[in-house]
């Protein structure tokens, strides 16, 4: 056997071993009518499960939630991470120091992230509702109307970090002459951003955005931490459906047949980021 | 130079706003270090900012309390995972970098990495079960490996690619194997890739709290899902959690803070060139 197939070895069984066949068991187990209460008791279903889950309310609701918040976490994540990243790059002391402090809070757990903020934004003992009062502003943070939104500003506070490093990088790896031309022609600053910086950074945001978007497609600390789905269920995500689908209500067929639907729109979507994000113009 | 008015205003907002970013990143933890050290009498009121500091919180935690089990824990299933991973995942790497052909598997370790935890939960937990493996190190142990591999692996590859072909090529010339070259010319050459590499997988297990809560019980439970049973009690255990947070998150900063330069090399892999 060729060394290259020896050196991949341990990699392809061990992979096999703990990815390939649960992946295939879940497919399996989509099938079945699974349920942990009577584990000795499974039957095939075939496609029944698929049907359920698509036509079940709180599956498509919990869709619909999980969409919206990576919609608006990763733009307002994307518009922040980049102003962020421009202004530091003109910083001419204190970089190193400023991006460090920065870029903290995508290396803690997320459970702390959300429980921090759960303490925070109490509206009985937290301190950013006790001092907005004082201002006479009376915001229930998790109540029915602002939980969701509250849920995006967590992960907005905790991974426009990310996109502020990519962006960094993106930035400080751009060839230095366009902009000098630029200069040269007389172009104002919002010209240059906007025809030079802009289009050259495009393959880093692509990539930003895909990474950051199929992270956040797995939201599930900040709401296990905070509202538990609730008010009503208004913060159920994709990810805390299929928790409770199989081990609140131990209905493993479907949950399972809920994990493969989310596959499937992850797939779909980033097939379609990849398509939209292609240069107009055929070099 | 002359600058102009227009130009210090711009870079006079600049660096408030940077400012501001800088209190909205630091305030949070601030805050949870005041409550840390607030008596206990005293936790969940916002109104209150001078107080003797007290180190009953902490004297709690370490004594009196199943946090250092839970961080023993955290750090046993960590360490296993990243050796675990490096293991499996350098030579997988090395060989990806090097050889043609494995176009495809390249983007079968990203599409690995991109797993929705949700479709490998349900299989591992009845598997896990089956064995007899809930409540183990063992079977968080394996749930970890599932998303640290292939990150280990990704970001490997993105280092090897930049060590010249010529240093195994001297060294085969040397009459090394092949294997050999890999094993004691390549791999001291990467040391700085598998120390990044080992430290980024050791924080994503360290930090991950979905596997750990439905595969642990008493016996393994780890610092996230230990955190997280803080809440249930309410204002009184305010100031424990707010340890419990504390201990979680500063030595992972330590961590991270060395490594940030190389991170994204390593997120970004071989697949993006800036």
């Amino acid at each position: 056997m060729h060394i290259k197939y020896k050196l991949i070895l341990p990699l392809v069984f061990l992979l096999s071993g703990i990815m390939l066949y649960p992946f295939i068991f879940s497919l399996w187990l989509s099938l079945q009518d699974y349920r942990l209460t009577r584990i000795n008791d499974v039957q095939f279903v075939g496609f029944e499960n698929f049907g359920f889950i698509a036509t079940d309310q709180s599956f498509l609701n919990a869709m619909g939630n999980t969409i919206s918040f990576v919609a608006s976490a990763v733009i307002i994540e994307l518009i922040l991470g980049l102003s962020l990243a421009l202004l530091i790059q003109k910083l001419l002391i204190f970089r190193g120091f400023v991006r460090s402090i920065l870029l903290a809070p995508m290396f803690i757990t997320p459970i702390a992230v959300g429980l921090m903020f759960r303490f925070l934004l109490n509206s009985e003992i937290g301190i950013i509702p006790f001092y907005l009062l004082r201002i006479g502003v009376s915001l229930d943070w998790f109540g029915p109307e602002l939980a969701l939104f509250s849920i995006v500003l967590i992960d907005v506070w905790q991974w426009t970090p990310f996109m502020l490093l990519m962006f960094l990088a993106g930035l400080e790896a751009l060839p230095k002459t366009p902009f000098e031309a630029a200069r040269v022609d007389g172009a104002g600053r919002w010209l240059t951003f906007s025809s030079i910086t802009l289009p050259m950074l495009r393959p880093v945001i692509v990539v930003a955005l895909i990474i950051r978007a199929l992270d956040a497609f797995k939201v599930f600390e900040y709401v296990f931490a905070i509202t538990r789905g609730g008010p009503g269920n208004s913060t159920e995500t994709i990810m805390y459906y299929i928790y409770q689908t199989g081990f609140r209500f131990f209905r493993m067929g479907e949950a399972a047949a809920a994990s493969i639907l989310l596959i499937i729109f992850i797939l779909v979507f980033v097939i379609l980021i990849v398509n939209l994000s292609r240069p107009k113009v055929i070099k | 130079m002359i600058v102009s008015f227009e130009n210090r205003l711009s870079r006079f907002l600049g660096t408030t706003a940077i400012f501001i970013a800088i209190i909205l990143v630091l305030f949070p933890f601030l805050w949870i270090f005041l409550e840390s050290i607030k008596p206990p009498s005293l936790g969940g009121r916002p109104d209150i900012w001078r107080f003797e500091p007290s180190w009953e919180n902490w004297r709690e935690i370490v004594f009196n309390s199943n946090v250092p089990l839970n961080i023993l824990n955290s750090f046993f299933i960590a360490l296993i995972t990243v050796v675990i991973s490096l293991i499996c995942g350098a030579p997988a790497a090395y060989a990806f970098s090097r050889f043609r052909g494995f176009q495809g598997a390249r983007y079968s370790i990203l599409a690995a990495e991109m797993m929705p935890p949700a479709i490998l939960i349900l299989p591992l937990f009845l598997l896990l079960y089956k064995l007899e493996l809930i409540d183990s190190r063992v079977g968080v142990i394996t749930a970890h490996l599932t998303f640290v591999v292939p990150v280990v692996t990704w970001f490997l590859i993105g280092f090897f690619d930049e060590v010249p072909k010529d240093l195994e090529d001297q060294a085969m010339i040397d009459g090394y194997t092949r294997f050999q070259a890999f094993y004691k010319v390549i791999l001291p050459a990467v040391r700085p890739g598998l120390a990044a590499a080992g430290i980024f997988g050791f924080v994503l297990s360290w930090n991950d709290l979905f596997y750990s809560l439905l595969l642990t019980g008493a016996e393994s439970r780890t610092l996230p899902v230990a955190i997280a049973g803080f809440w249930t009690f309410r204002g009184i255990e305010l100031g424990k959690m707010a340890v419990a947070i504390l201990i979680a998150v500063i030595p992972v900063l330590i961590l991270s803070y060395s490594i940030q330069k190389h991170l994204i090399r390593g997120i970004g892999g071989s697949g993006v060139k800036y």
